[in-house]
């Protein structure tokens, strides 16, 4: 035994965890750090670093009022109704019996998959006044008038609360699954009726996951950006993330204000989801274990075809619908539901997988997606390593640093890449390289909270024995750690594989001429009016999802399988 | 102990500020079997993953066949992959990515053996553990018997010269850990391989060791054979976590200062002939005896040493024992008696018992 190490010596660990916290650190700070400094900017808007700080351009936010009311309303409307649908769903599907559950369950987490893009694309196209397909039907059955107008604030709504719908049931489920059943039968055992024991044992235990759902998913609501846009512009409906967007497009460009309304945006997310936080700790009772129980269902009757009925509507809704008239408007010259005027083509098809332009664009998506996600997971993997398992100082900070993104907006995040960079001298500005820095950051929480779910499920001491046996740190991660997360490796990859694909908000900044992606293209060809090229183009994206999402589903129900 | 494997000198270890370990010292000797014993939270594992390098500790030494480990003056922490020990975990923490043969063959591989060598190495440890047949079996199909089989030829494949469990057994049901405790004592034996063992389970440490550690609170209560812990226990907590034992609160009569024979007051006017193992301290204390060690017969007193007269109040029957609860003049007596000795609830009796059985407790 020669070889002896003081205790103190920065091993292997400690050099990662630093370098990983200088690196992670950087890329999360850094822009946000460029995107203060610009809001702080009261003198030439296009000079940087700024001639003079001021706080003018929050002042100016006053004169915006009405954006931030709209911003607040329609997230409001949307939340109640996300929840809604949400806890309906994950009472129906956890505490009733209805039939066909397992499967009905794997059906409403679609519309998750659906991006509001899409939906909101999809909504235009049935339910734009005039030339919406269900008010070209009205028309045709001899009625005047819109009887739907989806580009209005309960449109946005609308669209985002069947987007955000999956996200509440998810919760709201987890929540109601996790709960002892035990704790509602001894109420029943000591005397309690059926809604006695609803009222004083069911619904407090179960209400920090609602609240919980609802907070989180009003965070979501005010930094969204698509629906707001694709509905709200033509009804001049703004709120901040399409102001922001305004403001960056408009001549010059106004950064300052794009700025300061980011911080702004960020601030109320910030603290939204810190409250979040705060909740889902402490409502953690000790009914919430992690522990997952099979909780008694009741039996409804009649009721239960009902409620069957209502899941399956609101996947038609989400789903079904949208897709369908997609797929029906991308085949067409024209977008028409009456299919005796109907003039079916391929000519979309041809542009988005001929065109230059567009098809770079696919192109461009799905190797960013091949390459974001398996560089990506693989430095995940470390880092979750080190989170939850290394015992080198820092690794708590670490945990913070990486989920840091989800407090920022998506666009917020991509405005402060994109003046981050511009005044960088580093060239990448408009490069795929930017896009894939960019897309790697704002993973990271989705690809780390993956991983944890696996590597927190695997018992410590199968690591332990490897260093026992005499196997060095990397020679553990190679021969025992990575192989026993294979599942959670696969999974996390295919999912950072499917949020590239679809990603809208970071990218909307950051594509240039030369390194254009799939869901930027979308609104542009959607703006340059022609719903029925972007149709195809949505399709297209829908589809390298579904693809991806079917191999997921396959990997993980092999291998949970597997691991069980 | 010259040919000491093990040697910890007051070894301290801390959760944030709580010591888990709190100045603990032995020595396990060469091919010597040693079992850390004690209740949930004495630290006992916490010991044993240090000297494994698992845990780091905050103070003391360990010493590994002669080569310092750990040391908190000479700031030297050895990693648990140079430590050379090896070890069995409680939740067998064998690879269910790999087959039986490669999880044996890991420690072998780490060292890069010739694989000729290896090959032979794995079949010899399934070999003593009677799993030659499943070698290629995949080994999350395995039983949890078969499990504890490999994780333990996995520990001694590669002919470590220490040895550690952590409750190897616990995780079994009760019939199968009698039959490993026999196959795992025979084991030992046969390979001459020093030692440590930690359990929660007194029977399992008296029945397997050539040594035994009783731990509290993050101390040691006592060091010494199975024999001695049991007949000689030395503190209140021994007497009472091992085994079963009666203690009776008294004083130390005409204060008695040698070790050896002493007279004992306890309440009810009772003075009872007693052993003390050291020189008395004070005159308070406590005498155990254990609830098998105390003869019952019908009838009067008999003139023995420390016989008295008793009534049965309640009996339970445990089909390899009946126990009794005896009121005496000293309060209460619990009796352990074969089942082949049956007494009636109510019925008068003569307790006695040897003053050799009678242990004047140091604390």
């Amino acid at each position: 035994m020669a070889r002896v190490h003081p205790a103190w010596r920065p091993g292997s660990q400690g050099i990662a965890t630093a370098a990983i916290l200088v690196f992670c650190g950087g890329l999360v700070a850094y822009p946000l750090v460029y995107l203060i400094a610009e809001a702080l900017n009261v003198g030439e808007s296009d000079v940087f670093p700024p001639s003079e700080y001021g706080v003018g351009n929050f002042v100016d936010l006053i004169d915006d009022w009405h954006v931030l009311a709209n911003t607040a309303f329609v997230a409001c409307l949307a939340t109640v109704m996300a929840i809604a649908i949400g806890f309906l769903a994950a009472w129906t599907l956890t505490r009733t019996k209805i039939p066909g559950r397992p499967q009905l369950e794997r059906l409403m987490q679609l519309p998750y998959y659906m991006t509001p893009l899409v939906g909101a694309l999809a909504w235009s196209i049935l339910a734009a006044p005039r030339t919406g397909f269900i008010n070209q039907l009205w028309h045709l059955v001899g009625g005047g008038g819109n009887i739907v107008n989806v580009y209005s604030p309960f449109g946005i709504a609308w669209v985002m609360s069947l987007f955000e719908g999956t996200v509440a049931f998810v919760m709201i489920s987890a929540a109601m699954k996790s709960m002892d059943p035990a704790l509602e039968e001894s109420a029943r055992v000591l005397g309690a009726g059926k809604w006695r024991t609803m009222l004083t044992v069911t619904l407090p235990l179960v209400m920090p996951g609602v609240l919980g759902a609802t907070v989180f998913v009003f965070a979501e609501m005010l930094g969204s950006f698509a629906a707001a846009f694709v509905l709200g512009i033509p009804g001049r409906y703004v709120v901040i993330t399409t102001a922001i967007w305004q403001a960056v497009q408009s001549f010059p460009p106004d950064y300052p204000r794009a700025a300061a309304m980011g911080i702004a945006l960020f601030a109320v997310m910030f603290a939204t989801l810190s409250m979040y936080r705060l909740i889902v700790r402490g409502g953690n009772y000790a009914t919430i274990t992690g522990k997952a129980f099979r909780p008694r269902t009741m039996a409804m009757g009649r009721l239960a075809w009902v409620l069957f009925a209502a899941c399956l509507t609101y996947v038609a809704v989400a789903v079904v619908l949208p897709l369908g008239a997609l797929l029906l408007t991308s085949f067409q010259r024209f977008a028409t539901v009456i299919l005796a005027e109907s003039q079916l083509t391929l000519a979309n098809y041809q542009t988005a997988l001929g065109f230059g332009a567009v098809r770079s664009a696919l192109t461009n998506s799905l190797v960013l997606g091949v390459g974001v996600a398996s560089v990506g997971v693989a430095v995940m993997t470390v880092l979750v390593w080190i989170i939850y398992r290394s015992k080198a100082p820092g690794h708590g900070l670490i945990e913070y640093v990486v989920m840091f993104p989800q407090a920022v907006p998506r666009m917020v995040f991509g405005l402060a890449m994109l003046w981050a960079w511009l005044n960088i001298p580093i060239p990448i500005y408009g490069t795929l390289w930017l896009l894939a820095l960019a897309y790697f950051t704002v993973m990271l929480p989705l690809g780390v909270r993956t991983l944890a779910g696996v590597v927190l499920q695997i018992d410590k001491s199968l690591e332990e024995c490897a260093r026992v046996c005499g196997a060095s740190w990397g020679y553990q991660l190679r021969t025992v750690t990575m192989p026993l997360l294979r599942p959670g490796i696969i999974a996390a990859w295919l999912l950072v594989f499917i949020a590239s694909v679809r990603e809208l908000g970071v990218s909307i900044f950051l594509v240039g001429p030369n390194a254009k992606v799939i869901a930027p293209s979308i609104i542009s060809a959607y703006v340059s009016s022609s719903s029925e090229l972007s149709s195809a183009l949505a399709i297209i994206q829908t589809l390298a999802v579904f693809v991806a999402l079917l191999v997921l589903f396959r990997a993980t129900r092999r291998f949970s399988g597997e691991l069980t | 102990m010259s040919d000491a494997r093990i040697e910890i000198t007051d070894l301290i270890v801390r959760y944030g500020d709580a010591p888990a370990v709190n100045g603990v010292s032995f020595t396990v000797g060469q091919g010597e079997h040693v079992t850390l014993l004690g209740p949930s939270g004495c630290g006992k594992t916490t010991t044993l993953r240090a000297i494994a390098g698992l845990e780091e500790p905050s103070g003391g030494s360990i010493r590994i066949d002669g080569a310092t480990v750990y040391s908190a003056a000479e700031r030297r922490n050895v990693p648990a992959e140079k430590r050379g020990v090896s070890m069995v975990f409680q939740s067998y923490a064998v690879w269910p990515h790999m087959t039986v043969a490669n999880n044996v063959a890991y420690g072998l591989r780490v060292r890069k053996l010739p694989k000729a060598e290896i090959a032979e190495q794995v079949d010899r440890a399934l070999g003593l553990v009677q799993m030659r047949d499943f070698a290629e079996r995949s080994a999350a199909l395995l039983s949890g018997g078969q499990q504890q089989r490999v994780a333990l030829a996995r520990a001694i494949a590669f002919s470590p010269t220490v040895l550690l469990f952590d409750e190897p057994l616990s995780n079994l049901d009760a019939k199968l850990r009698v039959e490993m405790r026999v196959e795992l004592r025979a084991l030992q034996r046969r390979l001459g391989v020093t030692s440590l063992y930690v359990t929660h389970d007194q029977e399992e440490a008296l029945a397997i060791s050539d040594r035994v550690i009783v731990m509290n609170v993050g101390g040691i209560e006592q060091i010494g054979t199975p024999e001695d812990i049991y007949n000689r226990p030395k503190t209140r907590f021994v007497a009472d976590f091992v085994g079963s034992a009666n203690l009776i609160a008294g004083r130390v009569k005409n204060g008695a200062s040698s070790a050896g024979p002493v007279a004992f007051d306890a309440a009810g006017g009772l003075t009872l002939q007693a052993w003390a193992a050291h020189a008395p301290r004070g005159s308070e204390g406590h005498v155990a005896i254990r609830t098998a060690y105390i003869d019952m017969a019908a009838g009067g007193p008999n003139g023995r040493a420390n016989s008295a007269a008793g009534t049965i109040r309640q009996r339970l029957f445990h089909g390899d024992f009946i126990q009794y609860i005896v009121d005496w003049a000293a309060g209460e007596l619990t009796v352990r008696r074969p089942p082949t000795e049956l007494f009636d609830e109510g019925a008068a009796v003569t307790l006695s018992f040897a003053p050799e059985h009678c242990i004047l407790l140091e604390r």
